[in-house]
């Protein structure tokens, strides 16, 4: 079983209040970073935990903060992106539930490295609740010191604040939900300048995920060094995943990375296998917008060696026969599931939730999901595979934001992979809208687990 | 959309608690940058009325000091945000692909019977229901929302999504 590093007291009674979370060690990182360290001497230890963004793009957190200007007499900003919107995403939900401490913790540590003294977390307006937990979390540690003007007689001053979003995926994007901070609609900015160097009113800024804020908290009480020593190769330290679909326990799980993708899918401390005796038929491996994966793929690369929970191992074949990390939303599709139904899904998804500023993804995105309509509803022809391909590739790159790519990637893999499946929707119209096509040559290779023979009591 | 039967209701009054309540978000950001409360400000509105009514937002585009379009078109642009009146309960489902391979698509036919289509208010004027984009928990799919607390129902059932009806007609 691996080191938790995140989730170690998520069990503890009590553990979202402050006294909880402190008795068990909590707000030591506030401590040491503030009475022992220099700023610089945190950005330091985060850089060399090799900690990678949890948001879904993986970039290097000391180096994007490495990279804040810092002129002076010009306020810097720390903004946490809680956005999480995702589809099968939903770790961020569940830390800010039962463990928020560790996010305000993490807040001010971080805070305290960037120099900010105002900082804010956007969390999207649908978590209600979380966002209630966080304002009650913030009280209590202001009550205690660890919040407000001169925290632990340091000197050091800081406000934090959380922030409801409206409702929209793209905001997400770090610009976009600096936009939407600053009470406009949530368009994300051209890039350059970057939020470093001109993010929430103009000033620099560093916007990173929750779980990537939370994770600094074990990084300075550890070292980053330590840090380090878990996971794999430039895959550092724990990754929480959501693990979501047709899996016996779904829920939210903390990994070493590294860990084999047939453990994390199969043993019963994780998913514990496909739900009601099924075959797994697809994955998507780390949110909505990766490449989908089908089982054989998926457990396999295209070489034959098993795939491992990592950045590097999961985007293994590229865009050929491989797919990402992303943001950890891992679903899982057993056998009964229908390709065409699920990409025409997405793709509906990523049409309502497209901003509207850059046309190949405002119309390229309607498109798609009119074709993959027609296909899934049997008004399909040989040629629409084609087609899809062709916008998608329009859309590719082409964009002021990812949104666009996250679009194209997930219809562009489902054609790439399941092709037959597609065109099976054509050539059997009608069938189509009765049956689903099943499980073909997407076969998992593991055998189908024996039925467990019943406890007796 | 913004409608013109929708602009033409009576003016709003902000209560004097609603007031303060804006201004405790206003201090949370810096001088002259009040704009930034736009979106607290209209989920407090819809709290407070059931929905964003122009003349609601022309009011609240008064306070920050902004031309209501600037609030129109942010009101406009996220999907949380009602343009006409709903139902006092606003049953949320999400329907995007994880809910779905776990019978999100079931327990919307069972709400299209059991209240009627898709954003129409019952004749009681107590619900309304809508499908929305991913609520972030897929993990205990399918899940529903009810604002203005976004109160959330997981592993949802027809027999818990009948219960949960019926647990709400009894309230009123």
């Amino acid at each position: 079983m691996g080191r938790k590093l995140l989730l170690e007291h998520i069990n503890v009674p009590g553990i979202n209040t402050f006294e909880v979370y402190r008795q068990k060690g909590g707000y030591a990182s506030v401590e040491k970073a503030l009475k022992k360290m220099t700023p610089d001497e945190v950005v330091e230890e985060v850089k060399k935990s090799g900690l990678r963004g949890r948001g879904g793009a993986g970039f290097p957190t000391g180096m994007k903060w490495s990279f804040l200007a810092k002129p002076e007499g010009v306020a810097r900003y720390l903004v946490c992106n809680g956005d999480e919107s995702e589809p099968g995403t939903f770790k961020d939900r569940f830390l800010m539930t039962y463990i928020p401490h560790l996010l305000i913790e993490g807040m001010i540590t971080s805070s305290y490295a960037l120099g900010a003294n105002t900082s804010y977390i956007y969390v999207r307006g649908e978590m209600m609740p979380q966002i209630r937990i966080l304002e009650k979390a913030i009280a209590e540690a202001k009550a205690n010191g660890f919040l407000g003007k001169n925290i632990l007689g340091t000197g050091y001053d800081l406000e934090l604040y959380v922030q409801p979003g409206g409702g929209a995926y793209i905001c997400g994007e770090e610009t976009a939900l600096l936009e939407s901070l600053e009470g406009k609609r949530g368009n994300p900015r051209i890039k350059p300048p970057f939020p470093a160097i001109a993010g929430l009113y103009g000033c620099p800024t560093v916007v990173n995920n929750v779980e990537s804020i939370a994770a600094v908290v074990p990084i300075i009480n550890d070292g980053g060094e330590e840090y380090a020593k878990l996971g794999i190769g430039r895959s550092t330290g724990t990754k929480l995943i959501s693990a979501g679909g047709n899996l016996v326990k779904p829920g939210v799980y903390e990994i070493d990375l590294g860990l084999p993708v047939e453990e994390f899918l199969y043993s019963d401390e994780y998913c514990g296998g496909i739900a009601n005796g099924k075959r797994l038929k697809a994955v998507v491996a780390g949110g909505s917008s990766v490449p989908i994966l089908p089982a054989n793929l998926f457990l396999k690369t295209i070489n034959g060696e098993g795939r491992l929970m990592s950045y590097e191992s999961l985007s293994d074949g590229g865009f050929v026969s491989g797919s990402m990390m992303g943001s950890g939303g891992f679903i899982a599709f057993d056998e009964d599931q229908c390709i065409v139904r699920n990409t025409w899904n997405f793709a509906r998804f990523y049409h309502h939730e497209s901003c509207g500023q850059c046309s190949p993804c405002r119309e390229g995105t309607g498109w798609m999901e009119k074709v993959l309509h027609r296909l899934e509803n049997g008004h399909g022809s040989m040629s629409d595979m084609d087609l899809l391909v062709d916008v998608a590739k329009k859309i590719e790159g082409n964009t002021i934001c990812p949104l666009g790519d996250a679009a194209a990637w997930p219809v562009a893999s489902a054609i790439r992979h399941f092709r037959d499946e597609f065109e099976w929707h054509v050539t059997h119209a009608s069938e189509a809208v009765t049956r689903n096509y099943g499980l073909a040559h997407y076969a998992d290779p593991l055998p189908k687990p024996e039925p467990k023979p019943e406890a007796t009591a | 959309m913004l409608r013109v039967e929708d602009t033409v209701q009576s003016p709003v009054e902000f209560s004097a608690a609603l007031i303060a309540q804006f201004d405790d978000v206003v201090s949370r950001y810096p001088a002259g940058k009040q704009k930034s409360a736009l979106l607290p400000i209209l989920h407090l509105v819809q709290a407070e009325f059931g929905w964003t009514s122009a003349p609601a937002m022309d009011k609240v585009a008064e306070y920050l000091q902004l031309q209501p379009i600037e609030v129109y078109e942010v009101a406009s642009f996220y999907s949380m945000y009602f343009l006409r009146p709903q139902g006092k309960y606003v049953l949320e489902v999400c329907r995007t692909g994880p809910c779905c391979l776990v019978g999100a698509e079931k327990i919307m036919d069972h709400l299209e019977q059991k209240i009627g289509k898709e954003g129409e208010v019952t004749a009681d004027g107590l619900f309304s229901w809508r499908g929305v984009e991913c609520l972030a928990a897929c993990g205990f799919a399918p899940v529903l929302q009810i604002g203005p607390e976004y109160t959330f129902y997981e592993k949802l059932t027809n027999e818990s999504v009948d219960q949960l009806i019926t647990d709400l007609k009894a309230k009123g």
